[in-house]
């Protein structure tokens, strides 16, 4: 066996075009076309943006404009200074940083279907792919049962448990596990590595780009996190981001400028981390084995 | 696909590894089955049966009712239209979320360069953010007096569209915004496909003399077989499932023109608490998203083979 | 068939173990502390946390009992009530909400507080509107939630609109409604003159009332079928097929009476203030008045309810902070906060006396009824508004329609 199977495969890589090459019409086209799609795309989220700093009275004006012609910060001060904005802030920084465990446990469980044989795998991981299946209301009340007979309700760590685990990071953990050369792993056993040694010093370090898919996956996760911490909350200074922009929905008379600034607030973070990340997760999916 | 020796090797290790698999998969697995697979197994319980919210309390006087909450599910004339609503969306807006993401994935690759990875972000923008703020960004658009879309539509001249308002097209509020989140994951899915396929092939065709349209359709899409094949599966569970859009936007309305069947079982069941009802009507969904799943499963063995 | 068989008798069992564990599961509230100083848990709606701490800070200095107080989503309540309900860990009191008040009562949750209520006059039935007495809410004289904030329908009018138009007062009775209506719609093309909710579900209560007759017959049952019901259906509907209502489900009736394209709403005074918020340069040309007559002019008397949760183990602190939110200062307190108005006769003459549109507010309360206080009823009623909605966006016959509805409430009722 030649040692280039040991290594990873070389990413595919993007049609090479000599630099300084002007763009062909076709691609100005496909520029163009992708522009429009992205501005439409993400008007919401600049009409989200500036709703958030508009007065009252424009919030619903007729004819709407899209940029505020008073901008006040107003509604995102009462945001963190009169409503509690900034405890459910750290509430949800709490509950997103245990979802990493959760990440921990699903690369292991994706390891350990994808590397080996066992009785009951074949309907172990049956039973994980048909949790995808589940309509999640009807989890809601056998679920706080659960979680109230072990006393765990009204914890952070309560409202984490019920998605710690998905099967879609289970699933994407395996697919690109498998493709980890089982050489290397014997090789590892045969140098007297443990499975546990394995795990941690060689198939985690191969597997960087789907844990950082599966990490900003899972900060996404929690941090939108609304059923399960508005249910297992038990009081409001448990409450989440979610939890407390639903709160801001009176029965009749809402405060438009409000809600945005609540939205914009749960937005601009997650914004941030991606574009950040955004590299390491289209290359994680590559290298999943997705094709 | 493992070679013989592979699979002999794993095999091997297999024989060796004991109680280490179990390990392994355990921890998640048992989240998975206390969260998942115990509720839907009490459901099942609770379907036979007329709790409602003085029975929670009071569990004295729960009674045991068969099957008489699924026959009322049957006889329900607001079950067979949310049926029907839950179908016209997934057939509708499932081809329309792969066609979408496949079209922006395709356009992404092909452009390549920093502006494509620039734009990727505001493509996935729609992914990330909760429910709860969407529906409210698009409610407001949305709205019949003071939203955008209608002030849009007036500027260019064109009649206001009462998006909310109208059975048919509050159907396609709900299912664009629905498209409009679930492009974004679905796009980075295929990009990543697209990606994945070496690069030799798209040069062979092309010295071939294969034309862009060609090359795409021949060669790129055939090739992305698994990753659309994921998509499609994955998306036609979730709009099977579908229930954020049309709960923040319409409520189900107008006159329950979005009511999709997981609508249907929250409203009738949850809100108005009676429980027996709902797990009822949620093993009913449950039983629906897995037979299409297996066809779909078993529809693609067959094709590979 | 084995496997199906052992699956069930698996679903069973853990249902079985499941319920178990609630009845045993939970209950206990959270004890005094030290013997000394209680802490009671209040659930509120919406964000009302921070005004509540303000206004009890007296109570707190006096009796040492401190509040640990949460705010429910008002969309949610009903999932917090389930799950308070499933694990037996609920507050101390709640504010329940009129229109939830039967749900609550059949949950079982509403503690019966009929004997500490007399150590406190502030909280004798007699200090309240007749619409939310005991008698009217239960049936019977148990008193098992005290009312806390009131709240009615009235008419609100744009003085300057309608002057334009020629109609120099509000409308009084039904028939000059529809005629006022339909002459303002006649000013042009998206120009309504009057603005119905599709989505209210108490507004042909309303009508039904006013028409002299009720929803509710004698036996206790929902009755869609009276004449009354038929009247008020027929005026209902009318509006719309004048052309004076618009039919989109999303307008927004704060934009639309300041835009006046629909310059009459029946409203809540809530909508008082989102107009002074919204739209302070309309002051001087929008009014107030109770609602226009047939039979009568009953209105409706919405609001909310404070409870002692059943099994609190400090009901007795409980029922004092209740007498506190009941003291007439404190009510016209949290007016002047929240926009909420009173209950107790005292504070609803104070709150009047200061501001002649609280006076409309408090005349039509003095002539309002409360949602039927019976389960089953909130499922009822937006049976009857869908098939309201039905016959005017969709063109249904009203008679098939009616019948249908009937039958539908029918069904509901036989399974409460």
């Amino acid at each position: 066996m030649s040692t280039d199977t040991l290594r990873r495969p070389a990413p595919a890589s993007r049609p090479v075009r000599p630099r300084g090459a002007r763009r062909s019409p076709g691609r100005v086209v496909v520029d163009v076309l992708l522009i429009l799609g992205a501005a439409a795309t993400s008007l919401p989220f600049f009409w989200m943006i500036f709703a958030a700093l508009k007065p009252r009275s424009e919030a619903t004006a007729v004819p709407p404009h899209l940029l505020p012609q008073e901008p006040t910060w107003e509604f995102v001060r009462t945001l963190f200074v009169d409503l509690d904005f900034g405890r459910y802030l750290a509430n949800t920084v709490v509950v997103v940083a245990i979802g990493f465990v959760g990440l921990f446990l699903m690369a292991m469980a994706g390891y350990g279907f994808a590397k080996f044989e066992f009785r009951g795998k074949t309907l172990m991981f049956g039973a994980v792919l048909a949790t995808m299946m589940i309509p999640v209301q009807v989890t809601m009340i056998p679920t706080y049962l659960i979680l109230n007979a072990v006393g765990l309700t009204g914890t952070l760590v309560g409202i984490a448990l019920p998605t710690l685990v998905s099967a879609f990071g289970i699933f994407l953990f395996r697919q690109f596990m498998s493709t980890i050369p089982d050489e290397l792993l014997e090789a590892a056993r045969l140098d007297g590595a443990g499975h546990g040694r394995t795990f941690v010093s060689i198939v985690l370090p191969m597997s960087g780009p789907i844990l950082a898919v599966q990490a900003v996956l899972t900060f996404i996760a929690g941090w939108n996190s609304f059923l399960w911490p508005l249910v297992l909350a038990g009081e409001q200074s448990k409450y989440t981001l979610s939890v407390g922009l639903a709160l801001l929905n009176q029965q009749v008379a809402t405060n438009p400028s409000l809600q945005m600034a609540g939205a914009a607030v749960m937005v601009v973070p997650i914004v941030v981390v991606f574009i950040f990340f955004q590299r390491y997760i289209v290359q994680g999916f590559t290298m999943s084995g997705l094709k | 696909m493992p070679t013989s020796s592979a699979r002999r090797t794993s095999r091997a290790s297999a024989r060796r590894a004991g109680v280490a698999p179990y390990l392994l998969v355990g921890p998640a697995v048992l989240v998975l089955a206390v969260f998942g697979i115990l509720p839907i197994l009490v459901a099942a319980g609770v379907s036979l049966t007329d709790l409602n919210i003085r029975g929670l309390g009071d569990p004295s006087t729960v009674e045991f009712v068969g099957l008489a909450n699924y026959s009322r599910l049957v006889a329900d004339g607001a079950f067979w239209n949310a049926l029907r609503v839950t179908g016209i969306l997934a057939v509708v807006g499932v081809p329309t979320v792969v066609l979408v993401s496949l079209t922006i994935a395709l356009l992404l690759h092909t452009s390549g360069g920093r502006l494509a990875q620039a734009l990727r972000a505001f493509y996935f923008l729609p992914a990330i953010t909760a429910i709860v703020a969407v529906a409210l960004v698009w409610g407001y658009l949305f709205n019949s007096q003071f939203g955008l879309l209608n002030h849009l539509l007036t500027t260019v001249g064109l009649d206001p569209v009462p998006w909310l308002s109208d059975p048919t097209w509050a159907k396609v509020s709900v299912g664009l915004v629905a498209v409009w989140r679930a492009s974004g994951l679905n796009t980075i899915i295929l990009l990543a496909g697209l990606q994945g396929i070496p690069h030799e092939y798209d040069e062979a065709a092309q010295l071939d003399g294969a034309n862009r349209w060609t090359r795409t359709w021949r060669i790129q899409v055939p090739l992305l077989k698994f990753a659309l094949f994921f998509v499609t599966v994955t998306t036609v569970i979730s709009w099977l499932q579908f229930f954020d859009e049309p709960y923040v936007l319409t409520e189900g309305g107008p006159n329950g023109a979005t009511t999709s069947i997981s609508l249907y079982i929250f409203q009738q069941g949850f809100r108005y608490n009676q429980f027996g009802f709902a797990s009822a009507g949620s093993l009913v969904l449950l039983v629906v998203i897995a037979v299409v799943t297996l066809v779909q499963l078993r529809g693609r063995r067959l094709d590979v083979d | 068939m084995k496997r199906l068989q052992s699956t069930a008798v698996a679903a069973l069992a853990t249902t079985g173990l499941l319920l178990g564990l609630t009845a045993c599961g939970g209950g206990d509230e959270t004890p005094a502390a030290d013997g000394g100083s209680t802490e009671l848990r209040v659930w509120v709606m919406g964000d009302a946390g921070k005004t509540l701490t303000e206004v009890t800070k007296d109570f707190t200095a006096e009796t040492g009992i401190t509040l640990k107080i949460d705010g429910i989503p008002w969309e949610n309540v009903n999932d917090r009530l389930t799950t308070a309900v499933a694990s037996g860990d609920g507050p101390d009191v709640v504010q329940v909400g009129l229109s939830l008040l039967p749900t609550f009562a059949d949950a079982g949750v509403l503690e019966d507080i009929t004997e500490q209520v007399k150590a406190y006059p502030e909280l004798d039935p007699s200090n309240f509107p007749d619409a939310v007495s005991p008698q009217a809410l239960t049936g019977t004289d148990a008193v098992t939630s005290v009312p806390w904030v009131s709240d009615t329908r009235i008419l609100f009018y744009r003085t300057d609109i309608l002057g334009e138009a020629g109609i120099s007062a509000a409308p009084t009775t039904w028939d000059e409604m529809r005629s006022a209506a339909k002459t303002l719609a006649a000013r042009g093309d998206g120009q309504y003159g009057y603005y119905i909710p599709l989505w209210d579900n108490t507004l042909p209560v309303q009508y039904t009332w006013q028409a002299g007759g009720d929803v509710i017959g004698a036996d206790g049952a929902i009755d869609l079928d009276t004449p009354a019901f038929g009247a008020a259906v027929d005026h209902w509907t009318g509006f719309f097929a004048d052309g004076s209502a618009p039919t989109a489900s999303d307008w927004d009736q704060t934009q639309g009476f300041i835009s006046g394209a629909t310059p009459m709403v029946v409203s809540g005074p809530y909508l008082a203030r989102a107009i002074d918020e919204a739209a302070p340069e309309l002051e001087g040309k929008w009014d107030v008045a109770t609602l226009p007559t047939n039979v009568t002019g009953t209105s409706l008397f919405a609001g909310s309810n404070l409870a002692v949760w059943k099994g609190s183990k400090n009901v007795d602190a409980a029922v004092k902070l209740l007498a506190h939110l009941a003291d007439p200062e404190v009510q016209v307190a949290w007016y002047e906060a929240m926009s909420e108005l009173p209950t107790t006769a005292d504070a609803l003459e104070t709150v009047a006396a200061a501001d002649p549109k609280v006076k409309v507010y408090a005349d039509q309360l003095a002539d309002a009824r409360t949602v039927p206080m019976v389960p089953g009823w909130d499922l009822a009623a937006n049976e009857m508004a869908t098939a309201l909605t039905d016959i005017v966006t969709t063109g249904a016959d009203r008679d098939s329609r009616l019948a249908q509805l009937r039958d539908k409430v029918a069904e509901i009722e036989k399974n409460y």
